[in-house]
């Protein structure tokens, strides 16, 4: 071989080896990128939630590296459907993690697939900062207890769907006969279960008469109608959500129930794509002022310059109010980057010590973060769904709002006994 | 005991829109036989198809209703014309493989067109609303599915049994040599009976539209039960289809009511009974 080409390959060489990666010079955790793995629900009538996260994450971080990134490093995600499948959900943590290398993941709608994925993050030693799935079982269980650290929660669980509407329900002594339509999968049953314990603690006269349980992807609603209304209830409890709920609070309405029972509380009605899809009812006041709902977050509250400024760059940048998923999973990021400049790593240890103590502001308000079972803390209020002129859809009016100490359950947790 | 005839009479409605699908499916199969698993793609594109004549462009229901139809039915033709015809001839795998195909283009497909979120349009003002029957309000909507699911079995009766396109159909599936020998066109009775399937998927997404959402996925959820029903009712038969889709229907709306907790494996029930007592279904030949 000629002397000079090996000396021009050597310095080629040398030339390639020394000159930085601009990116990873400036990113001072030593990676080219910080990669978040998003997953939800992206198809079937849930899809609006899976989006609305890819959306918040997007928006976050669109936002988070416009500033600079997290110490001087970009942050890159990759958006899965888990298709609220608890194999495809572990199969995609698994994938980010090992394959494409997420140093943090944040989404997941199911309660199922949480519960799933639970140990796997356990193995894979990442963080999945949790924005939809609801059981208390996920943090109380599997972190509180089984010691998960891997698990953290940014969304409010069902105490907000359960424990909320006792404290509402409690003080209508008319209301004695409750029944459920309920989402025939861990969500629904943790909720009821929860709601009935609750309710039962300040009213020993309730009457808990009847149960119908709808799978995921059920169309036709109108058996578990008319089955709970056969039983004369004087209230429902529903725990169906996005297009299930709409399609749910539709045909009850053409079975006449809204003449018949005194309160619905639809749990995550008060979610966006469940308030879009019944405007012209709310408009016309169809369900007569008995429809009551809550969410992990609502766009009209708080009412601070901070959600007010969210509302307006997520309705500039989407089109669409954010849900409370776009909210959770946003302020996920957020909390991911407070942390990561805490503790000045990537380390699972050193970003979960990091938490420790966190206060954050995010647009629906104080967060707090709780070491024991990893969950943040704040508070969401439940209303009716009514129209206000300043809006195209309705919100929650008529607020009721208690303070997240008084109806967040707090360790060491008694057992909730999950039955349908 | 109100209860009990109320419940049946949901149950009733049910097996009828159920009805409506799996007579499509049945169709196919018997004459073709094509396991179509894109049936219910044809079903969730009628919704879209009626859910935008009258939800977006205002028209009718009864014309946006007869629009998805047509155009449904053109898609089925298509699909036959142009993709299945090509292998009838081949193992049977390619079938399942073809049609599943579908499903992930179509699926796809109405995302990029409809976006990912749910529609629903506004019940359409003679269906909203309940007559009194068994002591509660008894909805129009579910006293309409009743009334068709009869006209639709009515008409394919007559249709199958006194029209002279009915007989050839029913020639072509009993033996296809033997039509084709006799001077049946043979491709054109097979595009037209699955453009004529896929127009009564398209007639149960269509009607589905005023208190269902119309969304991707949908068309999953369906196949599965349709499927079902006509495993149960034996391949290919309608009749079979008929009484089966009676029996799913009616039996999940009691076990809704006495038996909640089952719920997610009434239909699954059914099923495993009817195949260990009669492994080729209730009316197969």
């Amino acid at each position: 071989m000629k002397r000079w080409i090996l000396v021009t390959f050597v310095i080629v060489l040398s030339l390639g080896f020394a000159t930085p990666d601009p990116a990873a010079a400036q990113c001072r955790l030593g990676v080219p990128a910080i990669k978040i793995g998003v997953q939800g629900a992206a198809s079937g009538p849930h899809a609006d939630y899976g989006r609305q996260i890819e959306m918040g994450s997007t928006m976050a971080i669109e936002e988070i590296n416009a500033a600079g990134g997290i110490l001087g490093c970009k942050l890159e995600t990759k958006f899965m459907d888990d298709e609220n499948k608890a194999a495809t959900g572990v199969k995609n943590a698994r994938y980010l993690v090992t394959e494409w290398g997420a140093h943090f993941m944040v989404g997941t709608d199911s309660s199922g697939v949480a519960m799933a994925m639970g140990p796997v993050l356990a193995e894979l030693k990442r963080i999945h900062f949790f924005t939809h799935a609801a059981t208390h079982r996920l943090t109380e269980d599997l972190v509180a207890d089984k010691k998960i650290k891997e698990i953290v929660r940014v969304s409010v669980p069902v105490y907000q769907d359960a424990i909320i509407a006792a404290l509402i329900f409690k003080d209508r002594p008319e209301i004695k006969r409750w029944a459920t339509i309920g989402a025939d999968y861990e969500y629904g049953y943790a909720s009821w279960s929860m709601f009935k314990d609750t309710l039962k603690k300040y009213r020993p006269d309730v009457e808990f008469v009847a149960a119908a349980w709808s799978p995921f992807l059920t169309l036709d609603f109108s058996p578990h109608v008319s089955a709970v209304m056969a039983q004369k209830p004087d209230a429902i409890f529903s725990t169906p959500w996005a297009g299930e709920a709409v399609m749910l609070l539709r045909q009850a309405l053409i079975q006449g129930v809204f003449d018949q029972v005194q309160v619905w509380w639809q749990a995550m009605g008060g979610s966006v794509d469940v308030l879009e899809g019944i405007t012209s009812e709310v408009q016309k006041d169809r369900f007569k002022g008995k429809l009551w709902a809550t969410a992990r977050y609502i766009h009209n509250w708080p009412d601070t310059p901070e959600n007010k400024a969210f509302n307006e760059r997520y309705k500039k940048r989407w089109a669409r109010f954010p849900n409370y998923s776009a909210e959770t999973t946003y302020s996920a990021l957020f909390i991911i980057k407070a942390a990561v400049e805490k503790s000045n790593s990537l380390d699972t240890t050193k970003v979960i010590e990091a938490l420790k103590g966190m206060q954050i502001r995010n647009p629906g308000g104080l967060r707090v973060f709780r070491s024991e079972d990893q969950q943040f803390v704040y508070n969401v209020p439940a209303g009716r769904p009514v129209m206000d002129p300043k809006y195209p859809i309705p919100v929650l009016g008529d607020l009721r709002v208690f303070d997240a100490k008084d109806y967040y359950r707090h360790p060491p947790f008694t057992p909730v006994v999950v039955t349908k | 005991m109100d209860n009990i005839a109320f419940q049946g009479l949901i149950g009733l409605s049910l097996a009828m829109y159920l009805w409506l699908i799996s007579a499509g499916l049945t169709i196919i199969f018997g004459v073709l036989r094509i396991v179509n698993f894109a049936h219910g793609s044809l079903f969730m594109m009628g919704a879209y198809l009626a859910f935008t004549f009258y939800g977006l462009l205002g028209l009718p229901f009864w014309l946006a209703v007869l629009l998805s139809l047509l155009g449904v039915g053109l898609l089925g033709f298509v699909m036959e014309r142009f993709f299945l015809r090509k292998i009838y001839g081949i193992d049977e795998a390619y079938q399942l493989l073809l049609t599943f195909g579908f499903i992930l283009i179509l699926d796809d497909a109405v995302k990029i067109i409809w976006g990912g979120v749910f529609k629903i349009p506004p019940i359409p003002a003679f269906l909203d609303g309940a007559w009194r029957m068994f002591g509660r309000p008894f909805p129009v909507y579910n006293l309409f599915i009743i009334a068709v699911g009869i006209l639709v079995a009515l008409g394919l009766w007559v249709l199958f049994e006194k029209t002279w396109w009915g007989r050839l159909v029913g020639a072509t599936a009993s033996d296809r040599e033997m039509a084709s020998a006799i001077g049946v066109n043979v491709p054109w009775v097979f595009s037209s009976v699955f453009a004529f399937g896929a127009m009564l998927a398209a007639l149960g997404g269509a009607l589905g539209i005023p208190v269902r959402v119309v969304a991707p996925g949908i068309g999953a959820a369906m196949i599965i039960q349709a499927f079902i029903i006509t495993v149960i009712g034996g391949l290919g038969n309608l009749k079979g289809a008929f009484v089966s889709s009676l029996i799913v229907g009616i039996f999940s709306a009691y076990g809704t009511l006495f038996f909640p907790v089952f719920e997610l494996f009434f239909i699954f029930v059914i099923m495993a009974v009817v195949l260990l007592v009669r492994p080729q279904g209730l009316f197969a030949r």
